[in-house]
């Protein structure tokens, strides 16, 4: 039953995310013939600037479905809108003036089964909204004339989950620190903004960072599956939920 | 033989900084009674609740329910389990149902008694399908109390039970209270500032006072121990204070004296005499200036 109350303290966030991503993942699916034809309309720009290399490779990536796909879904659209939507569902662990924690805390369960509870259900909601939108473009990609594997959607979509898993445990762990539900997921988006910019001002840590991983760059680039980057978010996560619990475990209500 | 104890600390505290909300609480009740725990706001009653239920971590002392120690973490699991507890707050979820948090609470007992659910929903008149979050403070209260009394629960812990009731819905929870104790057999830890209440349901009370158990014992025994001795004198009252143990106050008005004792009655009737006093009344003290008298002393 703690599995139940879970969901029902998290399922308006699950079922909106989830429903966010697949709108998302169908307008990229929908808009390709649109965005490829004004791609083959469009000169490249000359020039060695950043921007410059930014524009002629987007709309060199267009000129494919897998690149076009890649490009504003895995790398954009549903990275951007999976991490916000895994802040929101890592908010809320066990705050001590949210209505409800005196009473579950009365009854006959430990604080660490009902931490890792909520964690694996957050996880498996987070599961929910990343694999299915990712997997959905495989399944609609023929009705605008396009193929797309299901082993590529199926590995960006675990790349996709591994990587704002983090940013879930994150704000996992920053809500057992406030007792407001406001502050833990604007410091996680603030926090994933940072990362976002490092990132991409210093690609060297690109193969263990985590919006490479999310992005699945490597493996969309022939490198394969980035199991180093995988490794290392997963862990990442691990260790984030088990300081949470350790803290709601020490925390007097 | 005493009763076994359900309850028992012994130098319990808690600290917040430099904060005591708890400085060395001794605290038995016993099983089968209605203990009323009584308290200013801020006098400690809470933090000893949550302490007994594993919410707050103490300090130092000793603390065990059922003979478990409820300072760690699995004994407080194996205490939960027996105990119903219902908080001032009336804390339930507000996105659940009256079915569903009676569903979601019913599966971590095994002894959930449907039986009373039943009885208690129809008596309540509470619809399985109301949302928790419509309802009001009183209907709140009796659900909360379903939800404890309903788990076979050994010991019901009650903070303010009656908090924010009208006196109506207030006189019913506690009959509800009386009459559930009486067939179920249930010790009750009962928590409040609301002297009449204790007064009217509890047969043992503890009283405590920034942080320490200042009073405590079978509340008729209590009730004989403590006396008013109001002693008349021809002139003006004698100023010297008496030396007869256990006076807790004496005031002085004009041609009386007041005396608050506990205990050693006899000793201070003679003493009043001694001093002079032309005649000695000594009456009962009622619970609400019991605990005003121990109270304005320990300030």
């Amino acid at each position: 039953m703690l599995w139940h109350k879970a969901w029902i303290d998290t399922r308006w966030r699950c079922l909106i995310g989830l429903a966010v991503l697949l709108l998302s993942a169908m307008g990229t699916v929908f808009g390709y013939q649109l965005v490829s034809s004004k791609a083959l309309d469009i000169t490249a720009p000359q020039g060695s600037g950043m921007v410059a290399a930014a524009i002629r490779e987007a709309l060199e990536l267009s000129r494919t479905f897998k690149g076009y796909v890649w490009l504003n879904a895995f790398s954009q659209n549903l990275s951007q809108l999976g991490t916000l939507f895994a802040i929101l569902l890592g908010g809320g662990a066990l705050r001590s003036e949210a209505p409800g924690t005196l009473y579950t805390l009365s009854l006959p369960f430990s604080r660490r089964a009902l931490m890792t509870t909520r964690a694996a259900t957050g996880l498996a909601e987070l599961l929910a909204i990343t694999i299915v939108p990712a997997l959905a473009i495989a399944v609609l990609a023929p009705a605008v004339g396009e193929r797309y594997s299901i082993l590529d959607a199926l590995v960006h979509g675990v790349c996709l989950f591994a990587g704002t898993a983090v940013f879930f445990s994150l704000t996992f762990l920053l809500s057992t620190s406030f007792p407001d539900p406001w502050r833990p997921p604007i410091i996680a988006c603030g926090i994933a903004v940072v990362i976002g910019m490092f990132e991409t001002f210093f690609g060297r840590v690109a193969p263990v960072g985590i919006f490479h991983v999310i992005h699945g760059e490597s493996y969309f680039r022939g490198d394969g599956v980035p199991w180093l980057g995988l490794v290392v978010v997963v862990a990442i996560s691990a260790v984030l939920l088990r300081v949470a619990i350790a803290a709601i475990e020490r925390q007097d209500f | 033989m005493a009763d076994p104890l359900v309850i028992e600390c012994a130098g319990l505290s808690k600290h917040y900084g430099s904060t005591r909300a708890l400085d060395g609480l001794d605290l038995q009740v016993p099983r089968g009674s209605i203990f009323g725990f009584l308290g200013r706001n801020g006098a400690g009653k809470t933090t000893t609740i949550k302490i007994l239920l594993g919410m707050v971590h103490p300090t130092g002392g000793r603390v065990h329910v059922f003979d478990l120690p409820a300072a760690e973490r699995e004994a407080s699991v194996a205490i939960r389990r027996r105990c119903g507890f219902v908080s001032e707050e009336k804390d339930l979820y507000n996105g659940m149902t009256v079915g569903e948090i009676v569903a979601f609470t019913a599966s971590f007992y095994p002894r959930w008694r449907a039986d009373l659910q039943e009885r208690y929903l129809r008596s309540f008149e509470l619809s399985a399908d109301a949302n928790v979050k419509t309802l009001s403070r009183g209907t709140r209260t009796k659900l909360a109390l379903l939800l404890a009394f309903c788990r076979g629960a050994e010991l019901l812990i009650l903070d303010e039970p009656t908090s924010g009731l009208d006196p109506a819905v207030a006189e019913e929870v506690l009959q509800l209270l009386v009459s559930h104790v009486a067939r179920e057999e249930t010790t009750i830890f009962l928590s409040s500032h609301h002297l009449a209440e204790i007064d009217q349901i509890a047969d043992r009370i503890g009283i405590v006072h920034r942080g320490r158990m200042i009073l405590s014992g079978v509340l008729d025994d209590l009730r004989q121990d403590f006396r008013r001795v109001q002693a008349v004198f021809d002139g003006d009252a004698p100023g010297a204070g008496f030396a007869t143990p256990g006076v807790v106050r004496v005031r002085r008005k004009g041609r009386t004296l007041d005396v608050t004792a506990h205990g050693h009655v006899d000793d201070v009737v003679a003493e009043a005499r001694a001093l002079g006093a032309v005649a000695v009344d000594v009456s009962a003290v009622p619970l609400k200036e019991m605990f005003l008298e121990l109270v304005a002393m320990e300030d």
